[in-house]
């Protein structure tokens, strides 16, 4: 089968999105499949980018949760990846991975439906998603080997889906964390916006300023 | 404050609802908004305003001021437009980057005081299934936004909501 690896985050280098796509695309590659990747990183979709997802049997996405959602950029692609796939008659599989900020997979639920909902509309089929928290330690163990450590979890859900994507199977969304403590989580996501801060000449104080009618609070 | 953020035609929109909501802060399409690129420059590089220098780097800050918050968006997918969720995205300095536990789940702690109202009317043809995803998302929102869900309402078509303004 030809698998269309699509990454959803804005961000051209450096996103967790893409961090999974890696990790996904030798597991699928090893079974046999042919991959196609398309970064979707703004809000006008690319017609070779339309094009080539519309040649795809299936279409995998990757993405952050925005707002409990969808990034805007992705919901406007969407749109018009509707317009050109509703027509080819292809039934195309989608499956998606939503990688959260917080610790609970399951913040991905509306953002899971959301992409259900739109499979529907373009008369695709949808697989399954699978909701991953604690998203934002992604990029600091890429280099970790998929399986070890606080990868395990993440390894379960994408040989999962690997699978499934071989057998043309559905199922429902999964959630799921990276294995690592909700306590540290939080700490370390802490300390990581207070280095931020002090890399870009700011106190940690500034992290919590207020601005206009509400400053003095 | 009392903010609607809606994606209807400004023509019509004027026409229509501006004269029941004359008190009303409005954002509206009008202007061109960029999409949020996910740098988190609104938390570590100037907390509580975006980065992207554009007429809605200041969402946080009119937030702040908000006692009302009415949402008008096309139904997507049971999600809002694009318009309304990138100001929505955008919104992201309204809060603080750091964590605190909420009903046993992690959310952004809250960068002010205020307490908004949160109103949304979804219009266009729903199903069924976008409708409990539509409900689900605005309380989710609700719940990271630190606002009430106040209701949700469907309207077939936006001319619907005529006389129907708060």
């Amino acid at each position: 089968m030809r698998i269309a690896l699509i990454n959803g985050s804005p961000k051209r280098r450096g996103s967790a999105s893409g961090c999974i796509l890696q990790h996904l695309q030798p597991l699928l590659e090893q079974d046999g499949h042919a991959t196609a990747a398309f970064s979707l990183h703004n809000p006008e979709l690319a017609p070779q980018d339309a094009q080539g997802i519309g040649e795809c049997d299936v279409l995998i996405f990757a993405l952050p949760l925005y707002v409990d959602g969808l990034p805007s950029h992705l919901v406007s692609c969407l749109m018009q990846l509707e317009e050109s796939l509703a027509g080819s008659g292809r039934r195309q599989t989608v499956y998606a991975i939503v990688n959260c900020g917080f610790y609970e997979g399951h913040q991905a639920k509306w953002a899971l439906n959301i992409l259900e909902n739109w499979c529907h509309r373009t008369g695709l089929r949808w697989g399954y998603g699978i909701g991953l928290g604690a998203g934002g330690m992604l990029l600091s163990v890429e280099n970790v080997p998929l399986g070890a450590g606080p990868t395990k979890s993440l390894a379960q859900a994408l040989r999962q889906l690997a699978s499934r994507v071989s057998q043309g199977a559905g199922g429902e969304n999964m959630f799921t964390t990276m294995n690592f403590p909700k306590l540290l989580y939080k700490l370390a996501a802490e300390i990581g916006w207070c280095r931020s801060a002090k890399a870009n000449g700011l106190k940690i104080r500034d992290l919590s300023k207020r601005r206009g009618a509400d400053s003095r609070g | 404050m009392r903010l609607v953020i809606h994606d209807l035609e400004s023509d019509y929109f004027e026409q229509r609802f501006s004269g029941q909501l004359s008190n009303w802060h409005v954002i509206s399409p009008t202007t061109p908004i960029h999409h949020c690129l996910g740098c988190f420059g609104c938390w570590v590089k100037t907390p509580g305003a975006c980065v992207i220098q554009d007429q809605y780097a200041n969402l946080g800050e009119l937030l702040a001021l908000c006692q009302e918050v009415l949402i008008i968006s096309r139904c997507c997918y049971g999600g809002f437009s694009p318009f309304v969720k990138n100001v929505l995205d955008r919104s992201i300095p309204y809060i603080h980057p750091f964590f605190v536990n909420k009903h046993g789940e992690m959310h952004h702690r809250r960068r002010y005081s205020n307490r908004s109202r949160l109103k949304v009317w979804f219009y266009g043809e729903t199903t069924e299934h976008e409708k409990i995803t539509a409900l689900g998302l605005v309380q989710a929102n609700a719940v990271n936004f630190w606002w009430e869900a106040a209701g949700v309402e469907f309207y077939g078509d936006p001319a619907e909501m005529e006389g129907r303004m708060p």
